[in-house]
């Protein structure tokens, strides 16, 4: 029952992801005055992209042509162990936090690999910036799911949502802190603005996209589609478990679907708004702002000494 | 049941004056104390349910009256008087990063700090006893770090918050006279500091410490 139910979140996720991007488009172009394409365009993106020739730099070596499968298979083995319709995770294995973490790590670093690969200069310092973003965003994202596990008493994603969900945490405060840094951690994760702008490959930060076209510049848009719903899952699971089927029955079922899709529709409509709200931050100004995140983790994690 | 409700608004205080602190403008900073202000009456009104004292929920009343509602009316009526001057270069020395560190430094500091106090009310409210401690440290913190004099005002108050949740924990049954002294001290404090700080707008046409250095009396 469990494979069943990886197999369908896989599912699930790699066809919704596309509308879901195509949906922050539409948003975008509506608060920017534009009238936009429909929510189904980036399929229609994929499509065209996945019958065009194939052309890569010639001084790139496997790396570069292997990336973009690693890239996908990454976000499937993620969608596999992530709590989304269920409490507990479907695959137990994959659902610890740090599993998750070194995942996203892995993904980032042979995307910036990658990117230094095809010894273009322009796609090289893309990839940089890429891994600046990590390094300012993962000890935010540890220190602050590190107080979650200590208050739950467990680094799976299953208990951790459990404790929340049954209200047995033993500092609220703490975890409530907890889950404030996480959100924003998750929000720079996202790569929307003012951080990044994930489907913008002209521009320095999606650098690595310049130089992949036809199948491959396919399979990585949508594998980044793929990570923006994987990310907020994440975050839904361990601190917003709300309406997710604790056992499985048909009821629980259909309930945690209909759940998931809510709170992420939700999720994604506050992302856009902010997203469109804000200016772009000066690359520089960065660590201004994720120290500030990494501040309210520490923060969370003073509390949860104090017990509160 | 209650002196965890009082132990989490406690943290909750905490939480409202590190936005007072990281407040870049005086608008923000009236808000975040008023909503902080609002905070420690719900608590001093959940300590007197809880341990029976009468008192305090007469202090909840009188806090309403002069930390939710008139000390930011008093304040933010300044600001309209000196014409909202812009505060875009008053930034605090010290970044926001560092600012939310140094606060919760401070509450394990305290917490540490109030390890061996035996307390009158209840052992279980030793967290919040920690966290008033720190209340007033984030207080200092904010008249130390601030550039903006409106800003070190509230800093004040962030300090004289701490004290009364203090004074609450450790004497519940005090008499409402020494409550009535705490809190008309604090209003006749922001009442005067507000009066300076408009005289030196209208002399010195500056918000910014910096530039007091040269007052003479």
């Amino acid at each position: 029952m469990s494979v069943f139910l990886a197999i369908l979140q896989v599912v699930i996720v790699t066809l919704v992801a596309p509308l879901i991007s195509g949906a922050t488009r539409l948003i975008r172009a509506k608060m920017h005055s534009r009238k936009g394409s429909d929510v189904f365009q980036d399929y229609r993106d994929i499509a065209k992209l996945m019958t065009r020739q194939e052309v890569r730099s010639n001084t790139s070596s496997f790396v570069a042509r292997v990336m973009p499968v690693l890239y996908f298979a990454v976000m499937v083995v993620l969608a596999c162990g992530i709590p989304m319709i269920t409490i507990a995770s479907p695959v137990p294995l994959l659902g610890d936090i740090i599993t998750v973490i070194y995942l996203l790590a892995l993904s980032r670093f042979f995307f910036s690999l990658a990117a230094v690969d095809t010894s273009s200069a322009y796609a090289g310092r893309g990839g940089l910036r890429e891994l600046i973003v990590g390094v300012l965003v993962e000890p935010t994202m540890l220190l602050a799911l590190f107080a979650a596990a200590l208050v739950a008493g467990s680094t799976n994603m299953g208990a951790m949502g459990l404790a929340v969900a049954t209200g047995a945490v033993s500092a609220p405060v703490a975890t409530f802190l907890a889950a404030v840094a996480f959100a924003l951690a998750c929000y720079v994760e996202l790569g929307k603005v003012p951080f990044d702008m994930a489907e913008a490959e002209q521009e320095l930060q999606e650098g690595p996209l310049a130089e992949y076209s036809g199948p491959s510049l396919a399979l990585l848009k949508l594998s980044m589609s793929m990570k923006q719903v994987i990310v907020v899952s994440w975050f839904l699971a361990i601190f917003f478990p709300f309406g997710a089927a604790a056992t499985l029955n048909f009821g629980t079922f259909l309930l945690g679907i209909v759940a998931w899709c809510l709170k992420v529709a939700v999720a994604f409509a506050v992302c856009a708004v902010v997203e469109n709200s804000v200016m772009r931050t000066r690359y520089k100004l960065l660590g201004t702002q994720t120290w500030a995140i990494f501040g309210v983790s520490v923060l969370s994690f003073a509390f949860l000494i104090v017990g509160v | 049941m209650g002196y965890t409700l009082v132990n989490i608004l406690g943290a909750l205080l905490i939480v409202t004056s590190t936005l007072v602190l990281l407040s870049k403008t005086t608008r923000r900073a009236v808000l975040c104390y008023a909503v902080q202000s609002a905070v420690l009456v719900a608590l001093l009104f959940t300590l007197g349910v809880t341990t029976g004292a009468r008192e305090l929920i007469i202090w909840a009343v009188t806090a309403t009256v002069t930390k939710v509602i008139f000390v930011p009316l008093v304040v933010w009526n300044v600001y309209k008087k000196m014409g909202c001057p812009d505060e875009s270069n008053l930034a605090s020395r010290l970044k926001p990063a560092w600012s939310i560190i140094l606060v919760a430094a401070e509450v394990l500091v305290c917490f540490v700090a109030v390890g061996g106090i035996q307390l009158p009310t209840a052992a279980a409210v030793r967290p919040a006893l920690a966290i008033s401690l720190a209340h007033f440290f984030v207080g200092l913190t904010c008249i130390i770090s601030s550039r903006n004099i409106m800003k070190q005002m509230f800093g004040y108050c962030l300090m004289e918050n701490g004290s009364h949740v203090t004074l609450a924990l450790l004497a519940p049954q005090a008499p409402e006279l020494i409550e009535v002294g705490i809190t008309t001290d604090a209003i006749f404090a922001v009442l005067v500091m507000s009066f300076v700080v408009l005289r030196i707008w209208r002399g010195m046409h500056t918000l910014d410490a910096r530039d007091l250095t040269n007052l003479k009396g």
